[in-house]
C-alpha cells in the first residue's frame, strides 16, 4: 500500500504542475449559479493547474474588473448567457480596456443563446465576425456525431487541429476527436496577422439560422473552412483573447462522451485534453516567449577553425560604439515557458530566428543559429561584418509568430566611419609609389644642390670685378 | 440477453432500410453564357450524378455560369436544406461554396460569375474543381461528389492581388559592400617610379657638365668647421624629422624636433654662410 499511497501523492503533485506565467486569479462569469455544476469537471482541471477561480453573475453590482486602475483579475471566462448584455462591468469598451491591460479573456458562445449585441460589437472590433442573426447553428451533414444528433446534425466530429502552416508551433494537436454540439460560427478578417484560427470547420459544413432558415439555405453567412470554431486573437501586447464557439463542448457529458462518425467507429471525445489546450494558451501557460541574456561584442575571426569556434572576443561586451566593416557577434538567450518551467527555445526547420541590423531599414536580415543549449535557455548567435555605413544602428530581434508571444528587443549602437590613422599607409598603396620617390629623389636633389653652392668653386676665372665668359 | 440482442436487431432492421435513402439530382445542366451577345462563346452541357464532365467548363471574365439541377431523395423530388456548388483549388487546397436557389419542387439554380469568386481561388493556375454537395437532416445518405472542371480564363490586364501581411520568416539580407578602391598592375608602376628615380642621376649629371664641383670643401671646413658641419647636418636632419612625421610621429613631437633643429641650422647657417662671404669678398668665389 505504501507504493500506493507514494503514488497517489505523485498523481496529486502532477496536478499541480501547471501555472500561468502571468498570474492565476480567473474570473468566471455565468449567469446562473446553476449551470456552474454542468462543467465541474473543466473547473477541476483549471484549480487542479492552480488557478483560483471567482464565480460572478454579470448581474452582481459589485462585480468590477479593475480596482484603482489595476486588473483585478488576469484572466476572464465568459460563458453564454441569455440576457441582451453582460452587465455595465462588462461591457465591450472594459473588455477591451482589459486586454488593453494584458489580460486573457476566453470567450464562449453558444448557439441555445442568442448572442448579445455587445458581444458581436466587441468581437467586430478585433475583426472577428458573427453571423448577423442572433440565433445561428453550425451543421455538416457529412460529419456529424451519429450517436447523439443524427436528425439534427448539429454536432461536428472534428480532429484536433493540424499545425496552422508549415513553421508555426501547435499547442492543440493530438490524435482524438472533438465534438462541437451546437456551435456558433466566426468568420475571421483576412488583412490582420493577429488572428489565427485554432479550429476550422469541414469544407461541407455550413452556418444558418434554425428559425427562418429551415427549409433551405440559399444564402448562407460562412461556409466550409472558413468557419472558425475556435478562433485566436493575440493582441500586439500579447494579451490572448479566444472565441469558442461552442460553450457545451466544455460540459462535463462531453468530456467523456462515446460519439460515433458517420461511417465511422464509437470512439471517445478529446474534449478534456482540447478544453485544457485552449485554457492552457489562452491564460499564458504554454507559448511564452522569455528574453534572457542579450550581448554584443568585437570578435575576430580566425581562420583556422570553423563555424562558432573560429570567433572570439575583442574587447569589452555591450560597447556602444563601433566601427564600420566591424566583425560583430551578438547573442541572444532565449526560453520558452511550458506550463510550469522554462524550456530551451527551439525553432522548427521552416522558420527561423532572424536578427535585423537597421538604421531605417535593415542593412541584414541573418538567421540566428543555436550555438548553445542551457538547462533553461537557448543561446542563439550571429557574427557579422558591419555594413560600411555609418550612422547609429540598432540590432534588432523581431519574433513574432502566431501563438507565441510576441518578441522585439533591440539594442542601439553607433557605428563610426575610419579614423584618420586606420586608413592603409602610402607606401602600402601600390599605385602611390611614383609620388613618393618624386618626394624622395627631389629631397636628394635638394642635399646636393645646397652642398655644391656652399663648397664649390667657380668654373670660370674669378677675376677682380670683372667676369669672363 | 440472447432474446434482447434477437430483439434488438430485429429494431435495428427496420430503421436501416429507411436509412438506404439518398440524395441525388436528375436534369443537371451548366451552361456559360457570355454578355457580349452573338460572340459563339457559351457553352451547355449536361450533368451527370455519377460521373464528372470529360471536358472543361471554361468561364471567361465577363461570363455567366448557370447550373440547374432537380435535387431528389430517392427519385422524388424534394428540397434538401443543404444544396452548395463546391469549388476548390486542389493545388492550395482553398474552397468555397455557392448555395443554390431551390424552389419547393427541387428544381434548383445558382448563376456566378468571375467577380463571385474570391481572388485567391482566381489566381491559380489549372483548373478549379467543382462539385456539387446536396444535404439534409435525417438519415439520408448526403451527395457529394465532383461534377465538372472549371477552368477560369482570368483577364490579363487585372492587377494581382496583395498578399496580407503573416508573421513569419523574412527573406535574409546581406549588406552588399562597395568595393575597395584599386590600384594599377604594379609593372606599370615600377616602370613609372623607375623613370622618376632615373631623373636624379640625370640632374647629377648634368650639373656635373654644367662644371659642379666640391673644390672648396677643404677651404670651407678649414677656416670654420663646426658651423659648416653643423648646418649641413642640421639641413639633413630636418628632412630626417620629416621623415619620421611621415612615417610615425605626430604634430607635438614634430614641431619641437622642427623648432630644435631650425634653431640650430639658423645660429650655424649664419656663421658658415659668414665664411662663405668671406670667401666671395676675397675673390674666390
Amino acid at each position: 500500500m505504501q507504493w500506493f499511497s507514494s503514488f497517489l501523492v505523485l498523481a496529486l503533485l502532477s496536478l499541480v504542475q501547471a501555472l500561468s506565467s502571468t498570474g492565476n486569479r480567473l474570473l468566471v462569469i455565468v449567469e446562473e449559479a446553476a449551470e456552474k455544476t454542468k462543467y465541474s469537471k473543466f473547473w477541476g482541471d483549471l484549480e487542479g493547474r492552480g488557478y483560483k477561480l471567482d464565480f460572478q453573475s454579470p448581474k452582481n453590482e459589485k462585480l468590477a474588473l479593475f480596482l484603482h486602475g489595476e486588473r483585478k483579475y488576469d484572466h476572464l471566462l465568459l460563458l453564454p448567457s441569455k440576457s441582451k448584455g453582460l452587465g455595465p462591468s462588462l461591457t465591450p469598451n472594459l473588455l477591451l480596456q482589459f486586454i488593453k491591460q494584458e489580460g486573457n479573456i476566453l470567450l464562449t458562445l453558444s448557439a441555445d443563446s442568442p448572442t448579445p449585441t455587445a458581444i458581436s460589437s466587441l468581437l467586430l472590433e478585433l475583426d472577428i465576425h458573427l453571423p448577423p442573426d442572433r440565433n445561428t447553428l453550425v451543421v455538416d451533414h457529412f460529419a456529424y456525431d451519429a450517436a447523439s444528433a443524427a436528425e439534427k446534425h448539429d454536432v461536428l466530429l472534428l480532429p484536433q487541429p493540424a499545425s496552422l502552416r508549415s513553421g508555426v508551433k501547435n499547442f492543440f494537436g493530438g490524435d482524438g476527436t472533438i465534438a462541437f454540439p451546437r456551435s456558433v460560427a466566426q468568420e475571421l478578417g483576412n488583412t490582420t496577422p493577429l488572428l489565427a484560427p485554432i479550429v476550422r470547420a469541414k469544407s461541407t459544413a455550413y452556418s444558418y439560422n434554425p428559425k427562418d432558415e429551415g427549409e433551405s439555405v440559399d444564402d448562407p453567412f460562412v461556409v466550409g473552412e472558413q468557419i472558425s470554431l475556435v478562433s485566436s486573437v493575440q493582441a500586439r501586447n500579447s494579451a490572448r483573447f479566444t472565441v469558442f464557439g461552442s460553450a457545451e463542448a466544455l460540459e462535463n457529458k462531453w468530456f467523456d462522451a462515446k460519439v460515433k462518425p458517420v461511417g465511422g467507429k464509437d470512439s471517445k471525445t478529446a474534449n478534456r485534453e482540447f478544453a485544457n489546450q485552449v485554457s492552457a494558451w489562452t491564460f499564458k501557460e504554454v507559448g511564452v516567449l522569455k528574453v534572457g541574456d542579450v550581448q554584443h561584442h568585437l570578435s575576430t575571426i580566425s581562420e583556422q577553425a570553423s563555424g562558432n569556434d573560429s570567433v572570439s572576443q575583442l574587447g569589452y561586451l555591450n560597447p556602444s560604439i563601433y566601427r564600420i566593416k566591424n566583425d560583430v557577434t551578438f547573442n541572444i538567450e532565449l526560453s520558452e515557458y511550458s506550463y510550469d518551467h522554462l524550456e530551451p527555445l527551439k525553432i522548427a526547420a521552416q522558420d527561423a530566428l532572424q536578427l535585423e541590423f537597421t538604421m531605417l531599414s535593415p542593412f541584414h536580415r541573418l538567421n540566428l543559429t543555436p550555438i548553445s543549449q542551457g538547462l533553461n535557455s537557448t543561446t542563439f548567435s550571429s557574427t557579422f561584418k558591419l555594413p560600411d555605413q555609418h550612422g547609429i544602428f540598432s540590432f534588432r530581434v523581431n519574433y513574432k509568430r502566431p501563438f507565441l508571444t510576441n518578441v522585439d528587443v533591440k539594442r542601439e549602437v553607433t557605428v563610426r566611419h575610419f579614423a584618420h590613422d586606420e586608413y592603409p599607409r602610402s607606401w602600402e598603396i601600390s599605385a602611390g609609389w611614383v609620388w613618393i620617390a618624386g618626394i624622395w629623389v627631389t629631397i636628394a636633389g635638394w642635399m646636393a644642390f645646397v652642398g655644391i653652392w656652399l663648397w664649390s668653386e667657380p668654373p670660370y676665372a674669378a677675376a677682380k670685378g670683372k667676369k669672363t665668359q | 440477453m440472447r432474446l434482447f440482442s434477437s430483439i434488438s436487431l430485429g429494431l435495428l432492421a427496420v430503421p436501416s432500410v429507411l436509412a438506404a435513402s439518398s440524395w441525388g439530382f436528375d436534369d443537371g445542366t451548366v451552361s456559360v453564357q457570355g454578355k457580349k451577345a452573338g460572340v459563339g462563346r457559351g457553352s451547355k452541357d449536361k450533368l451527370s450524378v455519377s460521373q464528372p464532365l470529360s471536358k472543361s467548363v471554361e468561364l471567361g471574365p465577363d461570363d455567366n455560369l448557370k447550373i440547374l439541377i432537380t435535387t431528389k431523395e430517392d427519385k422524388q423530388s424534394k428540397r434538401p436544406h443543404q444544396t452548395f456548388l463546391w469549388i476548390k483549388d486542389p493545388k492550395s487546397s482553398l474552397d468555397t461554396s455557392f448555395a443554390f436557389q431551390v424552389k419547393e419542387n427541387g428544381k434548383a439554380k445558382v448563376e456566378i460569375s468571375q467577380k463571385d469568386i474570391p481572388n485567391q481561388l482566381l489566381s491559380t493556375s489549372g483548373p478549379l474543381e467543382a462539385s456539387l454537395v446536396i444535404a439534409s437532416f435525417g438519415s439520408s445518405k448526403p451527395y457529394s461528389s465532383k461534377a465538372f472542371d472549371l477552368s477560369v480564363d482570368r483577364d490579363p490586364g487585372l492587377p494581382a492581388q496583395e498578399k496580407p501581411l503573416r508573421y513569419g520568416k523574412l527573406p535574409e539580407i546581406h549588406h552588399i559592400f562597395k568595393s575597395d578602391p584599386t590600384s594599377p598592375p604594379k609593372i606599370i608602376t615600377l616602370i613609372f617610379t623607375a623613370a622618376v628615380v632615373f631623373a636624379l642621376p640625370v640632374l647629377v649629371a648634368s650639373w656635373l657638365y654644367l662644371g659642379a664641383n666640391l673644390n672648396h670643401v677643404t677651404k670651407a671646413f678649414g677656416s670654420s668647421p663646426v658651423p659648416h658641419a653643423l648646418f649641413f647636418l642640421s639641413i639633413l636632419a630636418m628632412e630626417g624629422v620629416f621623415f619620421m612625421y611621415y612615417t610615425s610621429w605626430n604634430l607635438f613631437q614634430t614641431l619641437p624636433g622642427a623648432l630644435g633643429i631650425g634653431m640650430v641650422a639658423f645660429l650655424s647657417g649664419s656663421r658658415a654662410l659668414r665664411e662663405v662671404q668671406g670667401r666671395r669678398l676675397s675673390g674666390f668665389r
